[in-house]
């Protein structure tokens, strides 16, 4: 087990740039000199308009993209020199992925969807799938649901379903993007909850990107993610200004809400 | 080991989900495999129905057939040719020789009076040799010889203008000239074939020539030999010269192969049929695999958030690209099993074989090669309809896919 006060370097990304070529030969720069590290245990929130760069940050930082030029590095290995293959497998083995649109399965059960993982993993993972599947889902408070096609759950048990699945192989590191964008404030509030709580339990690193200043306020680092820049954000302003203080959860009793004017 | 059985899974886990539409394209596939299996199980029955149709007028293979002649024309000593040809064949130790003369005409005494009936004269191990069949009764024996009231077996025809008298009842023919007598109906062959049509009977060759001084006029007996179809080569040429040796001036023996398996353009005609229609039911085969790719194709622009969300949680591409090429394999492999389970049942209920080829006597088991063939033709179908899918399912960019 690692531990919180020797911290362990997961990712690191050093001088990232991307950027895309247009229809009409232009360059469009997404992201600009990039560096960030996020070690195990940590909990990072990122900010941002729509548009920013999240989203193409987290897919590199989940080693999904590959940065146009910088490095990116995960537990010291740098990334680009694997074959896809091996990143592939290290992916499968060490990141989890919750996403805004909980990208279940259509069709399948929750229990399919959470041994979705653990088919593309070897040994005892593998054989044993259903069962530390069900566990998991029994975890998430989804033991009476395993049986269920995924697509007809609600709202939040979907989310609670892809986060069983992003957890099954006990990942280190676990990317969220815009967990509870497709959640009303309460459900939301409770899967953040569960997501901190397990990500702990895990002593797994956390990175979560949010326009919601409830789920940043979450995470221990704050970062703003501005025209492709990267900075470390001071939330508790934004917190002061906020109306909203009383849904936030006592966790973060320390910042008042201002979900509307970070959002907007 | 886990990788494939992963993929397996997840093949059938893909199948399962979405049975409708596999059902819908593997229809297509069942059919044309069943098409295809039936083509050559058929194939294979008409190569047996050919071959017992062509057993009762040339032997079995291999038959060989002696006779003599006189280069002058002039009528052949039965007697003597008798004699030799029975000793050849006793120092070659034959197990199957039979004496035939075929084209005689006998009267026989029937409600309206002396009818000529077309005859034929054998030995009892005829029917053996030309896989003849009987509607009732029994073939001539060995001991029939020696019978006062000498047996006969007569077409089916024939039976019907004595009033089908139960053989049970013992019915007997009256025939007049020189054979004349009363003798008893052991047997009846059946009407199998326009052929059959006649009246006919059959009589044994050395009760009828025990009761006339001569053979008449114009029938000629030839010895008929059935013998392994390896040896015939070596068999036909040392025999023919055996029986050569000593003939007196102006007599020659010939011995020619009679059985179907001599005229090679048969089993060309048979090659033909299967190629033609084998060649139909691989069209069909190609269009439905056609549809498969096809709906697999279609199906697949759904699946590329799937996909990349596989992707994301480890999945290789290679383990994509197989799963997608299984399921095609899996499905097409399934669906034809089923086509040539149909097949199966439907050949192995003996009314239908029966009823498609009258008369066949041996059905023979379901080939193989036809089931091998069926099953061969859906694994390769599967194997080229997924492989197109599973290319675009290679390509699948995980960040297009999944577009946070």
């Amino acid at each position: 087990m690692r531990h919180r006060d020797e911290l362990v370097s997961l990712v690191r990304l050093d001088d990232v740039t991307k950027s895309v070529t247009l229809a009409d030969d232009s360059t469009l720069e997404i992201l600009r000199g990039i560096s960030l590290e996020v070690s195990s245990g940590d909990h990072v929130s990122i900010v941002g308009r729509s548009g920013s760069g999240k989203s193409t940050l987290l897919n590199i930082l989940g080693m999904l993209d590959a940065p146009t030029t910088g490095t990116v590095a995960f537990e010291g290995a740098e990334v680009g020199r694997m074959r896809s293959g091996r990143l592939d497998r290290l992916r499968g083995n060490n990141v989890g992925f919750v996403f805004q649109q909980f990208n279940l399965l259509p069709g399948r059960t929750a229990l399919d969807n959470v041994m979705m993982p653990l088919g593309h993993a070897k040994g005892r993972l593998f054989w044993n799938r259903r069962q530390i599947a069900a566990d998991m889902l029994e975890r998430v408070g989804l033991g009476h649901r395993v049986e269920q096609i995924a697509d007809r759950l609600s709202g939040g048990e979907q989310q609670r379903v892809a986060i069983a699945r992003a957890l099954v192989r006990r990942p280190v590191l676990i990317l969220a993007d815009e967990p509870t964008g497709a959640l009303d404030i309460d459900t939301g509030a409770s899967v953040m909850g569960l997501l901190d709580e397990v990500a702990t339990e895990t002593d797994a690193a956390l990175v979560t990107i949010t326009h919601d200043l409830h789920v940043a306020a979450r995470a221990r680092r704050h970062y703003r993610l501005d025209a492709g820049r990267l900075e470390t954000a001071d939330l508790s302003r934004a917190f002061e200004a906020s109306t909203l203080a009383a849904s936030v959860p006592s966790s973060l009793s320390a910042a008042t809400t201002g979900a509307e004017e970070a959002s907007s | 080991m886990t990788g494939i059985l992963g993929a397996l899974a997840d093949a059938w886990a893909e199948i399962r989900v979405h049975r409708l539409r596999v059902l819908l394209s593997l229809i297509g596939i069942a059919v044309s495999v069943a098409a295809l299996t039936a083509v050559f199980a058929f194939s294979e029955y008409q190569r047996q129905y050919q071959t017992e149709q062509s057993d009762r007028s040339g032997g079995r293979a291999a038959t060989l057939v002696v006779s003599e002649m006189n280069i002058d024309g002039s009528p052949v000593d039965v007697d003597a040719f008798d004699e030799r040809v029975t000793a050849a064949s006793e120092r070659f130790a034959f197990s199957h020789t039979a004496r035939v003369v075929q084209g005689l005409a006998v009267p026989v005494a029937l409600s309206d009076g002396i009818v000529d009936v077309y005859a034929r004269l054998y030995d009892p191990v005829y029917p053996q040799i030309h896989r003849e069949q009987l509607l009732d009764g029994r073939w001539f024996t060995d001991s029939d010889v020696e019978a006062l009231a000498p047996p006969a077996i007569i077409t089916e025809a024939l039976w019907d203008r004595i009033g089908r008298v139960p053989l049970a009842q013992h019915p007997t023919l009256a025939l007049a000239g020189p054979a004349g007598g009363t003798y008893q109906v052991v047997g009846v062959t059946p009407r199998q074939t326009y052929m059959d049509e006649s009246l006919g009977v059959d009589l044994l060759f050395d009760a009828y020539r025990s009761r006339v001084d001569a053979l008449p006029e114009g029938a000629q007996v030839q010895f008929e030999v059935w013998v392994p179809q390896g040896m015939v080569e070596e068999i036909a040429p040392v025999l023919a010269m055996d029986l050569r040796a000593g003939l007196p001036e102006g007599q020659t023996i010939t011995v020619n192969r009679s059985d179907w398996a001599a005229q090679p353009g048969n089993l060309n005609a048979m090659a033909t049929f299967e190629m033609v229609v084998g060649g139909i039911a691989a069209v069909i085969l190609a269009l439905g695999a056609l549809s498969l790719i096809n709906i697999q194709l279609v199906a697949m622009r759904q699946r590329v958030r799937e996909i990349g969300v596989r992707r994301a949680f480890g999945a290789t591409s290679g383990r994509v690209f197989v799963s997608v090429l299984l399921e095609s394999l899996v499905a097409t492999t399934v669906a034809g099993m089923i086509g040539i389970a149909i097949v199966i049942a439907i050949l192995r209920s003996d009314w239908v074989v029966t009823s498609m080829f009258s008369g066949i006597q041996d059905v023979p088991p379901f080939p193989m090669r036809a089931a091998v063939i069926g099953l061969i033709a859906s694994v390769a179908v599967g194997a080229v309809a997924g492989f197109i899918p599973a290319l675009v399912a290679l390509r699948v960019k995980v960040i297009d896919a999944i577009r946070f």
